[in-house]
């Protein structure tokens, strides 16, 4: 099984190296980028095969791609790599705009290609807990959830990330749709409604999309939910930022922070609190389903269409900001 | 010295009660419905038991009151037509028109009014608004506030799960943190709010969630809960700012965990209460606050304004609820339509 990596636009790039590395059975048949300089500098480091275009790359007939380029232009890489066969694990949000979105799906299904959303918290360890216990009926109904995805700015990584046209958008477009894809898992159940506040104050001189955001949803099933998506951590918090919820049941409130199992380290290197996360790899398992799914040749537990479904929901909040109103989600 | 009659005398009149001991004020007597509760707490302090308010107004200096929350705009205006001071347990009033004409009743009356939002007396709340005022995280952004615990319990006719008298778990348990993120962020400009019970009558849990927008561009998140199990009370504050972050969790910040065994099952108290032992508590520091106020004319950290204008915002959040849509408030210094 033959794996290529197409573009190192985000960074998650990287780390999917290491985890195509380790699993059994998976060639990391090398990597492609539009950025010539980071692409031969990071196939360099990570010492895979650099490919000097994505057509290169996809001639070496890799059985799937992941396409970690900017969030704007996930479709064109899709449309290439579906034309010849090729499955597709797509990092999310999988487009900034609801045609392209649609589009992605809609390329995917007529080729007969695989198309996985990059949502890695569907493999959570805590996350499949509690997913396990509510079909189980463990809790009854769900009534509501109190989400919270903050991080840190991501320009600290790539500066694209706030970039209006390569992004999207902000914090918003960064942040909704990882707690969106969540609840619309557990809930087996679609955002029916959105409303969305935001501010410019967090990094007011240094980026020009929203930073602070809090949104309020509803669901076809009567459950609403808050999503704080802020970029609120200031960038020497111990760690990256977090995703948390409080899930409001028939018996009682179930509390979960995704990434609490960690170790304190106060060390002289860094001179603050550091927070070093010890549990599962959720990235691993994510691209382990990828590769499993094309292996299996069945559908990814998680699809195209939650990737659009997440975007969906995403632009609904935005259209709220416009609005100033709670609006309905324009289902595609 | 002054003279102290208290209204109510549930767990908040027995509380306020024994804030007022510390003080040199004189505790006169109680009146409360339950009579064996009036009689008990007036045999502990030496006071009177009276029969009605009238008894009462023709006694004392000053009328704290503890009733429920429905009962305040009546009691309030016949205390200010005696030309009696008032201090006043949260909600000023039921509804935002009530709170606007008590407001005023008592300017015009110059009467003076103290209404008992107490999170501004808890330590590490007021420390936080401290940190904030002075500069500490810059310009707030995204304040989240969470005030968790379980639903209230009361022997008979518990009017705190009757949303027509206490407004519900969206104004009796969240207006605290209303109250508390204007003193952080300012005046509130527009409300979103969905609660359990609204949407699922039949729930045996309630829990709220309220978006504010704030005038000066901050953002607000509050959440409430009386879903938890008796007898957990847990508080979270994050103050995110553009220059920093303030962040509180009273079960990270609990000094003592008890972990000793428990014979049968643990008793709950009524109302959930925080338990993090403090040499003062926060409800003594605020009734030596407003005995000050009222002495000595000092400024109380809590204005008769503010307590119209959460009264305002939680009465949007349960007008917002009901429609899933924002609600725009009216700027209160105008006065009211």
């Amino acid at each position: 099984m033959k794996i290529g990596i197409l573009s190192f636009a985000h960074h998650h790039g990287e780390a999917y190296i290491s985890n195509l590395r380790n699993m059994d059975g998976v060639e990391l048949l090398g990597v492609a980028d539009d950025d010539t300089t980071r692409g031969e500098r990071l196939a360099h480091q990570h010492e895979a095969r650099y490919f000097p275009s994505y057509e290169a790359l996809l001639e070496a007939k890799p059985d799937g791609v992941i396409i970690c380029t900017e969030n704007n232009k996930h479709l064109p890489l899709a449309e290439m790599a579906a034309s010849q066969g090729i499955n597709i694990l797509c990092e999310k949000p999988i487009a900034t705009k609801l045609a392209d979105a649609k589009s992605i799906v809609d390329t995917c299904d007529k080729a007969g290609v695989l198309l996985m959303t990059a949502f890695p918290m569907r493999f959570s360890a805590p996350l499949l807990e509690i997913k396990k216990r509510l079909d189980n009926g463990d809790f009854g109904d769900v009534y509501c959830f109190n989400g919270t995805n903050q991080g840190e700015l991501p320009t600290v990584y790539r500066d694209w990330f706030a970039d209006p046209e390569l992004a999207g958008g902000g914090a918003i477009m960064d942040h909704t749709v990882h707690l969106v894809d969540i609840m619309r898992w557990f809930l087996e159940a679609e955002v029916e409604t959105v409303y969305a506040r935001s501010n410019h104050i967090f990094h007011a001189d240094e980026v020009d999309v929203e930073t602070g955001a809090l949104e309020m949803l509803t669901f076809d099933n009567g459950v609403f939910a808050s999503i704080d998506a802020s970029w609120s951590r200031p960038p020497y918090w111990p760690t990256w930022g977090g995703l948390t919820f409080e899930m409001v049941t028939q018996r009682g409130v179930v509390v979960m922070d995704a990434f609490r199992q960690n170790i304190n380290i106060y060390s002289h290197d860094v001179k603050r609190a550091n927070w070093a996360y010890w549990g599962s790899d959720i990235n691993h398992a994510m691209v382990k389903e990828f590769v499993d799914a094309i292996r299996e040749n069945r559908p990814p537990k998680v699809t195209g269409i939650d990737g659009l479904r997440a975007v969906e929901a995403t632009l609904a909040a935005y259209e709220s900001l416009r609005s100033k109103k709670s609006v309905r989600v324009k289902a595609s | 010295m002054k003279k102290i009659g208290i209204v109510g005398t549930g767990f908040m009149g027995t509380t306020h009660a024994a804030g007022w001991a510390a003080t040199p004020a004189q505790i006169s007597g109680f009146l409360a419905k339950p009579q064996q509760e009036a009689s008990t707490l007036a045999k502990q302090y030496n006071a009177k038991n009276y029969p009605d308010l009238d008894a009462m107004l023709s006694d004392v200096d000053v009328v704290d009151i503890c009733s429920p929350t429905h009962l305040h705009h009546e009691m309030i205006l016949r205390t200010v037509a005696a030309g009696k001071d008032i201090i006043c347990e949260k909600p000023l009033a039921r509804t935002t028109k009530q709170a606007y004409e008590i407001v005023k009743a008592c300017r015009e009356a110059d009467v003076k009014l103290l209404v008992a939002h107490v999170v501004r007396f808890f330590p590490e709340y007021a420390l936080a608004q401290a940190e904030v005022a002075n500069g500490k995280i810059g310009k707030p952004a995204v304040i989240r506030l969470h005030r968790g615990s379980y639903r209230p319990k009361k022997p008979a006719g518990n009017w705190f799960l009757d949303e027509e008298k206490s407004g519900g778990i969206l104004m009796d348990l969240m207006i605290h943190d209303y109250d508390y993120a204007r003193w952080i962020a300012g005046d509130v400009e527009t409300v979103f709010a969905k609660n359990v019970s609204r949407q699922h009558p039949d729930a045996p849990v309630d829990y709220g969630l309220v978006i504010l927008g704030h005038r000066s561009g901050a953002i607000s998140h509050i959440a409430g809960s009386w879903a938890y199990p008796p007898p957990t009370f847990r508080t979270h504050l994050e103050i995110a700012g553009d220059r920093g972050l303030i962040e509180f969790d009273s079960e990270d910040t609990a000094p003592i965990q008890n972990l000793t065994l428990k014979s049968g099952g643990a008793d709950a108290p009524d109302v959930g209460l925080p338990a993090s032992p403090v040499s003062e508590s926060p409800y003594t520091i605020q009734i030596k606050e407003f005995y000050a106020a009222l002495v000595d004319g000092k400024t109380a950290r809590i204005t008769p304004e503010d307590g119209l204008a959460a009264v305002q915002i939680a009465e949007a959040a349960i007008q917002s609820a009901q429609t899933n849509q924002p609600v725009y408030l009216t700027p209160l210094d105008g006065g009211l339509k």
